[in-house]
């Protein structure tokens, strides 16, 4: 649906975007995460034919944007990262003059528009004055003017910036309601909202892309083995040689003391699962079992992991970008 | 088409929404007025002279002493206005960031210049139909020529449309609508008065300095001529400005 090639983006001498290449297919959500000017936003302007690239192609929903950018920006609804809004405008009469612009065709347009509002929950602000609204309304008008005309592409640039949490559910519980029929970009630098909402992710930092996979794989296999957590009790001195002696396990750390529970941290074998193992020796050794749990690697870990040392991305985990 | 339409109804619809349209159809219409009072009292005057047989002129005539010099002070009131018609039109967009709107929807540059120089000239028009009143009252109480006037508020149309196409231009170049409204502003005042040193250079310079003049042209079309000259100047300065405006929106795409 999305065909990003090699694009580079130079502004004079400072490249923006470099070599960047990813695929999106129809119906999925990828989250776009980078710290701030990583190039997120640049992308996301070509992609939306705003700027040309410097090199490279883009294809959205099958057109070149460069060779084609009217078909392109017709089948695209797009939310810059300040919603463009007129503040003179009413939001019923922005939003009547957006769905113009992106050829809603005229006996359509009040029912796209009541819709929207619907969907955006802005229908009580349909009178107000855009300039007059809050961030948060200003955010949800700019997605409301993006899903006007019922794009098949969506790129949102930090849809849930400025909004308060309860807002921020709302506009992701939108946002995973429309996967299927459209095809979602979404950037962000918060790394719960693409766990929340995003099928794949996009690490780009520096303009670069870094990793692109599933959320859950990011986590799980950028570790090379898998790290339980486990809290006891009472237990012998000895503890630490009995846990070590489980098959299985490789490696105990003493990792924290509360009184008289004591947490370790093990690693065991990839694949091996010495949960089962681990809780019936702590119980026939009679000490008191307070907790077990997988500890995996947080995206806020992966993320920082890929961003901040220069990335040769880890071998084991991460299939690149143009794969 | 109907984009382009939909761009002049959205300009139109934010003129009137923020004061500039009132102020600028306001003024204008007190400067026009006081203006046609003034050329008023004059053509009273020198019709009263003549009347009497005391010097005065040897015929009286109300398009020739009235209309045409009022037309061609509707040039003055141009020059202040029109810059503050055009100073936001682009200047704005890029600011507030909704140019990004305007150029990721299925539009052209062509069709957005477009809609914002119509918007512009519609605003202008409303501007200029305020006048209508004034020279309303000159048929009521009197009998000038009708075709003098018609060909005159043409020149004024497409004048004004001269300085709008180069306001939009100007306004495409920067954020900042002070600056564009500086820069728009001393533009007309050069176009204006660029034919001031002409009566001090060679002949050929002359013509030249003449040409170049935006309100040169005017003159004929208020004494009721409609010259292919003027027609071709106002016609060709209009397109070119607005040839530049796409380009330097094109140009904005590239550099980012």
């Amino acid at each position: 649906m999305i065909e990003v090639q090699q694009l580079t983006k130079r502004y004079g001498p400072f490249t923006a975007v470099n070599d960047v290449s990813f695929k999106v297919e129809r119906g999925e959500i990828l989250g776009f995460l980078g710290p701030n000017g990583a190039g997120k936003t640049t992308t996301m302007r070509v992609l939306t034919g705003y700027m040309p690239p410097t090199e490279g192609r883009a294809i959205v929903a099958g057109y070149d944007i460069l060779e084609q950018p009217l078909e392109a920006k017709r089948r695209t609804g797009y939310l810059p990262e300040t919603p463009p809004l007129y503040p003179e405008m009413t939001v019923r009469d922005y939003l009547n003059f957006v769905s113009k612009i992106r050829g809603v065709p005229r006996s359509e347009r009040k029912t796209r528009v009541d819709y929207v509002m619907d969907r955006t929950r802005i229908a009580d602000m349909a009178r107000r004055h855009c300039g007059k609204l809050s961030k948060g309304y200003r955010q949800r008008v700019g997605l409301a003017q993006a899903l006007l005309h019922n794009p098949e592409v969506l790129i949102l640039d930090e849809p849930t910036a400025g909004l308060d949490p309860k807002q921020i559910i709302e506009t992701r519980q939108l946002i995973k309601e429309l996967r299927g029929d459209h095809t979602v970009i979404l950037s962000t630098h918060i790394l719960p909202e693409v766990s929340a909402t995003c099928q794949r992710v996009v690490i780009i930092n520096k303009g670069r892309v870094v990793a692109v996979d599933t959320p859950d794989n990011l986590t799980s296999r950028l570790r090379g083995s898998e790290t339980l957590y486990v809290q006891v009790d009472s237990m012998g001195v000895d503890a630490k040689t009995a846990l070590e002696a489980i098959p299985g396990v490789t490696h105990v750390a003493l990792s924290d003391t509360s009184g008289a529970a004591t947490g370790f941290e093990i690693n065991s074998e990839m694949g091996r699962d010495v949960r089962r193992q681990l809780s019936s020796t702590i119980v026939t050794r009679g000490w008191g079992l307070l907790e077990l749990r997988p500890l995996r690697m947080s995206l806020e870990d992966v993320f920082l992991h890929l961003t901040t040392e220069d990335v040769a991305a880890p071998e084991a985990a991460v299939e690149l970008a143009n794969e | 088409m109907s984009n382009i339409l939909a761009i002049a109804h959205k300009e139109l619809k934010s003129y009137f929404a923020s004061p500039i349209a009132y102020i600028v159809i306001g003024f204008s219409a007190i400067l026009f007025g006081w203006f046609f009072v003034n050329l008023l009292y004059y053509f009273d005057r020198m019709s009263l002279q003549a009347g009497i047989g005391q010097g005065g002129p040897e015929t009286v005539n109300v398009n020739e002493m009235l209309i045409s010099p009022l037309f061609l002070n509707v040039s003055v009131i141009l020059l202040f206005t029109l810059p503050m018609v055009t100073m936001r039109t682009y200047s704005e967009e890029k600011r507030s960031g909704t140019i990004e709107l305007l150029l990721t929807a299925p539009l052209t540059d062509f069709q957005i210049v477009m809609g914002k120089f119509l918007g512009g000239l519609v605003l202008y028009a409303v501007m200029l139909s305020v006048t209508v009143i004034h020279l309303g009252f000159l048929f009521a109480f009197g009998n000038p020529e009708w075709r003098p006037v018609v060909t005159g508020y043409l020149g004024l149309l497409l004048m004004g449309a001269c300085f709008l196409s180069l306001g939009l231009f100007i306004s495409s170049l920067t954020k900042n609508q002070i600056v564009a409204g500086m820069i728009t502003f001393a533009l007309f005042l050069m176009f204006w008065v660029i034919n001031w040193i002409s009566s001090f250079t060679g002949p050929t310079s002359q013509n030249v300095l003449n040409y170049l003049s935006i309100t040169e042209h005017l003159n004929d079309f208020t004494k009721g001529i409609i010259d292919t000259k003027h027609l071709v100047y106002y016609l060709s300065f209009i397109a070119f400005s607005l040839f530049l405006t796409v380009r330097a929106v094109d140009s904005e795409r590239w550099r980012g």
